[in-house]
């Protein structure tokens, strides 16, 4: 027994030895800027201040939560989240649906795919703020050659968080599109055949066959795109700096404009944390129904 | 033996190059410069000031609204990557507060720099002190109305306006005729009546400030007391609002200052409220041939616009060779001789005497309205939270301009705004 306890501790100091230096990368490469970022956001660090101390606790927070322009920013963020991540889904699904019956093109297929996915969103956003420019730019163009109204895409507030969120969901589709194709590429051919046999239907299929069994691929993807969506900051910066008014001001801009114009790095880092909050409150969420769905 | 040898000619090269003092030549001054045409400028000037000094100048040029916070994060850091710096007007009360700048007066104390000739109104715009002078000016760009000389001689709109308001289709004198021209070119003349900068924050407070002065309002009153909240703010902001629902282009909430000048260059614009030096650009038939010849600068209707221009700056955070090179080229691009050569090829300028020197004035007369503009300009307040501010002006009157808060709402945002910044 004494042997193999020796032995097993033995093991367990070596399987540390191996990890430790990923963990230390780890903990410099994560650790360090969250906890920091956690300091700044419960001090009196500002620009023209540049001071850690006086701690103030929560006042930064308090101050954050008194503010109407970080609950719009909020509901902007939550909004432009679902949008485009429901967007993405849809779309992508039915590329992938459709890829998934072309055989020997595919490889030309997905390389178009990959190109929105490569590119910068700030590039992305640079070529469809020309492309949208109202009076020069040729997609009004074409609309009124197609006797369709010229529209205002980026200086409606009405319209101006939606044609972010469609130009979002141009880039984005390409890699739900890409995970999808994986997704149902690797689901088995047996219970379609028997599916076939006993007569089901395309839709029939798709409906009690394809999206149960790749239901952790689609949550994944969606889990992943949603992280992403909340800490969308190119768009709005490029495309409209928050505006017109407030209608594009989501939780990462006003994390920034706290930060860099207000000068206050200490009410930026709270916005971030609390932006950090809400994306770690929602991959436990989702990973924990994930697993309920598993088991059950 | 060989081995030897090569390693101890090896060691005597490292010690020569070790020992040897550091020259200017090894210096290259690196800044980060708003791509605009005065700065094209100066950049083709650089290999005289590099073959005269030996020093190597590189700008890294890029559009105004990402540079704050490109050089805050430079500026903040133990070493700043630019050693020379382009400091906007509206960070003059900001940088100095924040302790990122040198004092320029030594420099100019050691070498006996001439301040004399700098407009007065160019150095205080920049926040010299009687103690220091952190900013040297650079380049002015107090704003005015350039506007569409053939439309307003067109007999037939000519005509249409007579009709249509019993008064001369001539060039505005108040902001309210401006506003009135601006509306009528929209719906009769086939062109936006204005190209407005409406997009929130930097755009849209700088344009609006001109209807603010234009009007007569103010942003502070004295003892620095808020004032932007008054009737004559009240006009201002209507008739910004009517400006962009009913006269400006499809889009202007979104527009910036490239969009702007794009809109008037291709002809589809009857005036632009916008930077005195835009002219030349804008009348220069290689550039913009539909409107080249048709363009004209005047004053704001109402006599004041916004009043603004850039400085030079060295940053604290780089070494005193550093600083002396930055200085070095500081003295040699704002000297007389090379404001002159610049201001041929549309320097808007901050010396008196490159706007009085013959050659100039020869070449562009409208540097006399230029210097009234210049002279008539106020400015946009200027304290630590002066972009800030821009932002939340800009916010306000961008809301008000999409009718999602009437002007009334925004106005008193704005001014509240102002008040609990000041009090920051």
């Amino acid at each position: 027994m004494t042997g193999w306890m020796n032995w097993a501790h033995r093991e367990a100091r070596t399987g540390w030895g191996f990890a430790s230096p990923g963990l230390i990368l780890l903990a410099v490469v994560m650790g360090f800027p969250l906890v920091y970022a956690c300091v700044l956001s419960i001090s009196s660090y500002t620009l023209l201040k540049p001071a850690i101390l006086p701690i103030v606790g929560a006042d930064n927070f308090a101050t954050m939560m008194a503010s109407e322009r970080f609950w719009n920013a909020t509901w902007l963020t939550v909004k432009y989240s679902v949008i485009t991540v429901t967007g993405e889904f849809i779309i992508g699904l039915g590329i992938a649906l459709m890829l998934n019956r072309v055989v020997r093109t595919k490889p030309i297929y997905f390389a178009i795919l990959t190109i929105p996915m490569a590119m910068s969103p700030v590039s992305v956003a640079l070529i469809w703020r020309m492309l949208l420019q109202p009076n020069l730019g040729i997609v009004n163009h074409l609309m009124e050659s197609l006797g369709l109204p010229r529209l205002d895409w980026l200086g409606s507030p009405n319209l101006a968080l939606w044609t972010m969120a469609g130009i979002d969901i141009w880039q984005q589709m390409s890699f739900v599109v890409l995970i999808l194709a994986a997704g149902l590429a690797s689901l088995p051919r047996e219970p379609y055949e028997a599916a076939e046999v006993d007569g089901a239907l395309g839709w029939q299929q798709f409906w009690f066959i394809t999206l149960p069994m790749l239901r952790p691929v689609a949550a994944i993807t969606v889990i992943i795109q949603l992280i992403n969506e909340f800490r969308t900051y190119d768009l709005p910066y490029v495309l409209t700096k928050g505006g017109p008014g407030t209608a594009t001001e989501v939780l990462s801009f006003f994390a920034y404009r706290q930060a860099f114009l207000g000068l206050s790095i200490n009410e930026g880092a709270a916005a971030a944390f609390v932006l950090l909050v809400i994306v770690l409150a929602m991959t436990v969420i989702f990973f924990a129904l994930l697993e309920r769905q598993s088991k059950a | 033996m060989m081995l030897k040898r090569i390693l101890l000619a090896a060691a005597g090269v490292g010690a020569l190059m070790a020992s040897a003092p550091a020259y200017a030549d090894d210096i290259v001054l690196r800044a980060l410069m708003e791509d605009v045409p005065e700065t094209q400028i100066i950049e083709a000037m650089l290999p005289d000031f590099e073959k005269e000094t030996g020093i190597k100048v590189e700008f890294e040029k890029i559009g105004y609204p990402d540079m704050h916070d490109k050089l805050v994060s430079q500026l903040v850091s133990p070493q700043s990557y630019y050693n020379l710096l382009e400091v906007d007007f509206l960070w003059a009360g900001e940088f100095p507060a924040a302790g990122w700048l040198a004092d320029l007066k030594p420099f100019v104390e050691k070498s006996n720099y001439d301040l004399a000739p700098f407009i007065p109104s160019t150095l205080d715009l920049l926040g010299r002190t009687q103690d220091s002078l952190q900013i040297l000016p650079m380049y002015n760009y107090s704003m005015g109305l350039i506007y569409r000389k053939d439309l307003l001689a067109d007999p037939k709109l000519q005509e249409a306006f007579k009709k249509a308001t019993g008064k001369e289709l001539a060039p505005p004198k108040t902001l309210a005729d401006y506003v009135e021209i601006s509306k009528f070119m929209k719906a009769n003349a086939g062109v936006a009546g204005a190209a407005m900068q409406g997009q929130r924050g930097d755009p849209n407070s700088m344009e609006f400030s001109n209807y603010l002065f234009a009007s007569g309002g103010a942003y502070l009153g004295d003892g620095k007391k808020v004032v932007l909240d008054s009737p004559e703010g009240k006009v201002a902001l209507d008739l910004y609002v009517d400006n962009i629902k009913n006269g400006a282009q499809q889009g202007a909430l979104s527009a910036n200052l490239d969009d702007t000048l794009r809109l008037m260059c291709s002809g589809k614009a009857f005036s632009m409220v916008t930077y005195w030096w835009m002219l030349p650009q804008i009348d220069n038939a290689e550039k913009c041939p539909d409107v080249a010849g048709k363009v004209a600068l005047t004053t704001m209707p109402g006599g004041h616009g916004e009043s603004g221009g850039w400085g030079w700056g060295i940053p604290k955070n780089v070494s005193p060779e550093e600083q002396e090179a930055a200085w070095k080229f500081i003295q040699w691009v704002q000297s007389k001789d090379v404001s002159v050569a610049r201001a041929l090829q549309g320097h808007a300028p901050v010396r008196s005497d490159v706007y009085t020197d013959a050659k100039v004035l020869e070449k562009y007369p409208y540097y006399k309205e230029a210097e009234e503009i210049v002279a008539t300009g106020k400015s946009f307040p200027i304290f630590a939270y002066s972009a800030q501010y821009e932002d939340v002006l800009g916010t306000h009157v961008s809301q008000a301009g999409g009718g999602e808060a009437s002007t009334d709402e925004a106005l008193k945002g704005a001014a509240k705004g102002l008040e609990e910044l000041l009090a920051k």
